[in-house]
């Protein structure tokens, strides 16, 4: 007996240790993340984790705006203006905020962003990733009268240079080249150079310097000019960064959201699993839980005291779960045949099951609300048609036999229709898709080899052509539709997964990227979803939504499509929970 | 000491039996019961849903987060238990108990294999990897293991050669497989085609070998000292039959305890290579892969119930069927 | 030289030389197909920033592989096979498994593919926390299969709390590791049941006092423990129902002992051996980790690095991972070796 006693005494004073941290003062912001940044370096951003870090850290000329969804002047004081030259050439010029100033009083110039294009095109440094997304800029030119003025000079005229050219944070020239030794090379020097890899002494100087002082990891090295700064990093369990005190911002009179900055720290716990992650919401030790699983969010609605304290968010994102075909394979060589099996997909049931009702199907690869008005609501859903499929099937060529389906080939030997379906073996949706596909085709006498993928190997996989289909979710652009990567015949073997191609579809697609009036993108755009459905290289089933859930006293989260989904910069709490609905 | 009554002894070996019985049946039967569900056709309607006994059809047991009646995936994934892990689990217990034997009996240097032997597999890897030169140096080594063999075979010749360092090859093998399953696993296997049941089976017993390989070794490690062993030795057996007939039986006394243990070990295995994409088609139903579900979904008390459940019973069944053996012992 | 010490020399020597062996094995299958960690740093092709020409990505891969030092032939000689003719090529000193030795010989384990940073630290900082909670773990497995054990042994298994206890352990048994860990966070750490003890191991402050962190450490040693204890107490039990047959125990009982002083006396120490084996297997762990539990409970542990850099393709890390576990798996069984031969003083070991 009384070892039950002193049993209850232990486990009271357990309790008693080990209290929720509850109505804390309210100066900082808790954010769950999944995985360790691993890499701070503003050049080699290995993933989304690092990219918000480096938001916090660095200003770049532009940055994305959750609340509009478009992109809006950061360190520049506007949009570029843009000027055509021949049919080649596009000049963007830029003006600097004059209150922009780095941490030690010095103004933000020309001559800095000079240096940080320098950078990243220096060959030898981890910055592949970032060099690919700016290749097209080729050179920079000062305006002599103004400091702060500036003109980067674009091989190419698409549309997206306006928004791209300035997306990428802007470093100081004074800590990694205080003698200015890199200003006597121009700016296509350095391309060039990188383009061939013939080495320069300075550039080899400039890279052993950023090596040795190893940025990825101690990133107050090389100070950017955004509002935080990193106090404390331990690798895989959290991060915290505190609001320096004296920030150039804060001196602009209507400071735009992409400029905002209110909590004073902000601090990212890395929880691996998911389940956890919500038992910490639920005690209180976090604050804000981004990307929740359909399955958490549909246990956190149904528990009361939950709904009590938080506030539940979902916006449509721009990632859509695909569905493609290998359309080298000469099964699938024409577009009958991957019309018919493309119906045997049920996206309105499986948006239904896996992700709640939330997300939206689409026509083509173009998100129904946001991009409405290039969204072609003419053309019908892509739907489940066992009966449409079968005879699909047999217009194409193929003739049910007791064995199975078959029609002769190219070479006149009978082939027979069996697909191998790969996807990625850790997500779940993934998996009913891939059932579903199966017993639909099972219905229909096609054998299906299902073979999920370890994630690190799918890339190979897709690259290499080793699959008849495969389900993956393809990431789309916000800002502008080129879709080059994915459905040109250029790309074939990098981005292009399905290996499409026809010189009528490339023109298209070329059409697509060049247009520059609403009028003519809209016409084109129309006749793009078109022929994605006449020709189905891949079938795009549904958009994701971004899930959210955060303690009912923060507010100006801005919930959106844009990654990471929310703005953590623009968070504030306030005195008294808000009653905050399910946005959809 | 009070011995369990006979009857408590008969009736739970009947029981046991009985539930033994009960899964193979079941697993055999599966294709003609009149279930309401096919296997692995997901029921979009009804995700992870616990079970609801009102309307038709029927989901007795509930579903799974894919959707899959949970009752339809355990008749079949029965036959997964009884056709390749019930299987695999006996195979590597066998396989383990031979090689910790082998090992512990003869350590270092107590098996001696003469110069031929060693001259023969000489010439058998040079040939085999396609070295340098092989049409000379293999044939050239086959002459040498020949000349060896003949010097040996006259009258009076002391037993040469070098001994196989068995225990030395035991514990490599061993930290070989305890340090890089999985990476092997990935390496090789991801991205291929799904494996076939034998292929499946091999792979649970190449990972699963090494924990009764271990207990079976260090029981030998005592039991070669024993008395009887050198009365058999004296008596004039030959080692092998000595270590065979008389010194392994002793040495697999505790197998009895951790044999059917194993069992549980080899379910999760086979979920933790549906994770890594190596394995088993994911639309083959299984009990390793119903119980991996309740990761994605924590609070699914029903697959716990049955699909544990199942498993539990069966766990206690091969227990209840080991202690009996070790009664008649 | 004592035998021990000749002995435990060679040991040594042996365990050195088959960590070497092993580690090898993993570096050259690893190494061979050298376009994963390349694609997964580059990552995929982000679906609408402007293409580049297709040189350039052919480009862009060689510099990635040159810089992680990918670029050069893997071993001093390589097998091609062409036209069904099998040919060997010598290259000489300048391949990757050399420099690797090379700098192993030094000391330096490599850099990681993923951030460049030596490895060195990083298995330090995530030996800190695995340490803690594998020594724990093992300690309270060792201890609670002890106490088990006998009980389960100190009377008729199949009637009363016995079989009872029986059925519990064998249930435990059957759950995966991480069911069990999740019942215990569900059960534990949830607002909903019983909200006592902190979900994951994180540090609301920069120093925060030790019973705080001891804390944390409890759910997750405690799910360790609850996943390995039944295979050993269940086992012990077995053992020493048998020795409990055994005419020694018959006499001992004869002369007035009770049931207890007999299984503790002399019961016990004849199960020393099979149950040191047991143990012994769970030493690996203090170095290896377990992954399951430290994803669940997020403690940057060894089994966590290991696994996510097997999932990146992060060779370097990969491999030292290997080496130590290795080393420590080999270590382990020297040391199962040495208390064999306390255990049972009849066991000889032979060099």
């Amino acid at each position: 007996m009384k070892y039950f006693w002193a049993g209850c005494l232990l486990a009271g004073s357990m309790g008693s240790c080990s209290q929720p941290v509850e109505q804390q003062a309210h100066t900082a912001v808790r954010i769950r993340w999944t995985r360790d940044p691993e890499n701070l370096s503003p050049l080699s951003l290995s993933n989304q984790n690092a990219v918000d870090a480096a938001n916090l850290l660095y200003c770049g000329l532009l940055q994305a705006d959750l609340a509009t969804g478009t992109y809006a002047p950061a360190l520049a004081d506007s949009l570029p203006q843009i000027q055509l030259l021949g049919d080649s050439l596009t000049h963007l010029r830029y003006q600097l905020r004059s209150a922009a100033t780095w941490d030690d009083g010095r103004p933000v110039l020309a001559t800095d962003v000079a240096f940080t294009l320098k950078l990243i095109f220096c060959p030898g440094l981890p910055n592949e990733k970032v060099r690919s997304s700016l290749n097209f800029v080729r050179d920079i030119r000062f305006d002599p009268t103004n400091p702060r003025r500036f003109t980067l000079v674009c091989r190419g005229q698409a549309p997206e240079f306006r928004f791209e050219s300035g997306d990428f944070p802007v470093l100081p020239e004074d800590a990694l080249d205080p003698t200015h030794s890199l200003r006597r090379l121009s700016l296509a020097r350095v391309v060039a150079a990188s383009a061939d890899a013939s080495p320069i002494p300075a550039l080899t100087a400039l890279a052993e310097r950023y090596q040795k002082a190893d940025i990825g990891h101690h990133p107050e090295r090389l100070a950017g000019c955004g509002p935080y700064r990193l106090t404390a990093w331990e690798t895989r369990r959290f991060l915290t960064f505190e609001r320096k005190p004296h920030w150039w911002a804060d001196a602009l009179p209507a400071a735009p959201l992409v400029l905002q900055a209110k909590p004073l720290q902000l601090r990212f716990s890395i929880i691996p699993d998911d389940a956890t992650a919500t038992l910490a919401l639920r005690r209180h030790e976090v604050d804000v839980l981004p990307q929740v699983s359909a399955r958490e969010f549909k246990r956190l609605q149904a528990s009361a005291a939950a709904q009590r304290d938080f506030a539940f968010y979902s916006t449509v994102s721009y990632e859509v779960v695909t569905a493609g075909f290998n359309t080298r394979r000469s099964i699938l060589r024409d577009s009958l045949t991957r019309q018919a099996i493309s119906k045997l997909f049920d996206p309105a049931r499986l948006l239904q099951a896996t992700q709640l009702g939330q997300g939206l199907r689409t026509v083509g690869l173009l998100h129904p609300t946001n991009d409405r008005r290039y969204y072609n609501s003419s053309l019908p859903l892509p739907t489940y048609d066992l009966p449409q499929a079968q005879v699909l099937l047999r217009r194409a060529g193929w003739l049910r036999q007791p064995t199975g389906w078959t029609r002769p080939a190219a070479n006149g030997q009978p082939e027979q229709l069996a697909l191998a379906l790969c996807y990625r073996t850790e997500e779940s949706t993934f998996k009913t898709i891939a059932l579903q596909f199966k017993a639909a085709a099972t219905l229909l006498g096609i054998p299906v080899d299902l073979r999920p993928v370890e994630g690190s190997a799918m890339t190979t996989t897709l690259r290499e052509g080793n699959f008849d289909m495969y389900v993956r979710i393809q990431k789309g652009n916000p800002f502008a539709f080129n879709y080059t990567a994915i459905l040109h015949s250029r790309t074939a073997n990098e981005g292009n997964f399905s290996k499409f191609g026809t010189p009528t579809t490339d023109r298209l697609i070329e059409a697509v990227d060049a247009a520059t009036t609403p009028a003519q993108k809209r016409q084109l755009l129309h006749r793009f979803q078109a022929m994605l459905q006449g020709q189905a290289p891949l079938v795009p089933l549904f958009f994701l939504p971004y899930r959210l859930v955060a303690d009912r006293h923060i507010q100006h989260l801005y919930p959106a499509a844009i990654k990471p989904g929310y703005s953590a910069p623009t968070i504030t709490w306030a005195d008294k929970a808000a009653a905050a609905p399910v946005q959809q | 000491m009070s011995q369990p009554t006979r009857r408590t002894t008969t009736a739970s070996r009947w029981l046991a039996t009985g539930w033994l019985l009960l899964l193979v049946s079941g697993s055999l039967l599966a294709p003609w019961l009149p279930l309401p569900f096919l296997p692995a056709v997901p029921d979009l309607a009804h995700l992870a849903e616990a079970p609801a006994w009102g309307s038709a059809p029927t989901h007795w047991l509930g579903t799974d987060p894919q959707g899959r009646d949970v009752l339809t995936e355990l008749l079949y994934g029965a036959r997964q238990v009884v056709s390749i892990t019930l299987p695999a689990a006996a195979l590597a217990t066998l396989v383990g108990a031979l090689a910790g034997g082998a090992a512990g009996f003869w350590g270092n240097g107590g098996l001696r294999l003469p110069w031929a032997g060693w001259l023969t597999g000489a010439a058998a890897v040079w040939w085999g990897l396609a070295l340098p030169g092989r049409g000379v140096v293999a044939p050239g080594l086959l002459g040498l293991a020949g000349l060896a063999w003949w010097v040996g075979r006259r009258p009076g010749a002391q037993p040469s050669g070098w001994a196989v360092p068995l225990d030395g090859l035991f514990q490599g093998a061993l930290t070989l497989l305890g340090a890089v399953p999985r990476l092997v696993l990935v390496l090789v296997f991801a991205a291929g085609p799904a494996l076939g049941a034998t292929q499946v089976m091999g792979l649970l017993v190449l990972v699963a070998w090494p924990e009764p390989a271990r207990q079976v070794r260090t029981q030998m490690l005592r039991v070669r000292e024993l008395p009887f062993v050198d009365a058999a030795r004296a008596g004039g057996l030959a080692p092998a039959r000595v270590w065979y007939r008389h010194a392994l039986p002793h040495a697999c006394r505790p197998l009895l305890a951790t044999a059917p243990l194993s069992l549980a070990g080899l379910i999760g295995l086979e979920n933790t290579l549906a994770f890594l994409g190596v394995g088993r088609s994911p639309d083959v139903p299984s009990w390793g892969n119903l119980l991996g579900t309740l990761q994605q979904e924590p609070g699914a008390w029903w697959i716990l119930a049955s699909a544990g459940g199942a498993l539990v019973l069966t766990l206690i069944a091969l227990q209840q069927l080991a202690q009996q053996a070790v009664k008649r012992n | 030289m004592t035998v021990l010490g000749r002995w435990l020399l060679a040991q040594l020597g042996r365990a050195g030389l088959a960590a070497w062996a092993v580690t090898s094995f993993v570096f050259i299958l690893s190494r061979l197909d050298a376009t994963k960690p390349v694609d997964l740093l580059l990552g995929e092709p982000d679906a609408q920033r402007t293409t580049l020409a297709a040189g350039a990505s052919a480009a862009r891969r060689l510099a990635v592989e040159q810089r992680l030092g990918l670029a050069e032939p893997l071993f001093y000689v390589s097998r091609a096979q062409q036209a069904g003719v099998v040919s060997w090529q010598w290259h000489g000193l300048h391949n990757q498994y050399h420099h690797w030795l090379v700098g192993l010989a030094h000391g330096h384990l490599g850099l990681s593919f993923r951030d460049g940073q030596p490895i060195g630290p990083r298995w330090r900082a995530a030996l800190a926390y695995t340490l803690p909670l594998a020594g724990l773990a093992t300690l309270g497995a060792v201890a609670g299969s002890l106490c088990l054990g006998l009980a389960l042994a100190g009377g008729p298994q199949s009637r009363g709390w016995r079989a009872g206890l029986h059925l519990l352990l064998t249930g435990l048994q059957g759950l995966p590791l991480f069911a069990v860990a999740l019942g215990l966070l569900f059960a534990f750490a949830n607002p909903d049941v019983l909200n006592i003890l902190p979900a994951y191991a994180d540090a609301a402050t920069a120093e925060e006092a030790w019973p705080q962190q001891a804390l944390r450490l409890v759910l997750p040693v405690a799910a360790l423990v609850l996943a390995v204890l039944p295979e050993l107490a269940l086992l012990l039990a077995s053992i020493l129902s048998q020795e409990l047959s055994a005419d020694y125990a018959t006499t001992a009982r004869a002369k007035g002992l009770t049931t207890n002083q007999v299984l503790i006396r002399h019961a016990l120490p004849n199960a020393l051996l099979p149950l040191l084996t047991a143990w012994a297997g769970l030493l690996p762990t203090l170095v290896a980790g377990a992954v399951v539990v430290e994803t669940i409970f997020a403690l940057p542990g060894t089994g966590r690095l290991l696994a996510e850099a097997v999932a990146a393709h992060d060779y370097p890390v990969v491999v030292a991972g290997v080496l130590f576990t290795a080393l420590a798996r080999l270590l382990a069984l020297a040391l199962a070796d040495v208390l064999y031969a306390w255990a049972d003083p009849r066991i000889r070991l032979t060099p």
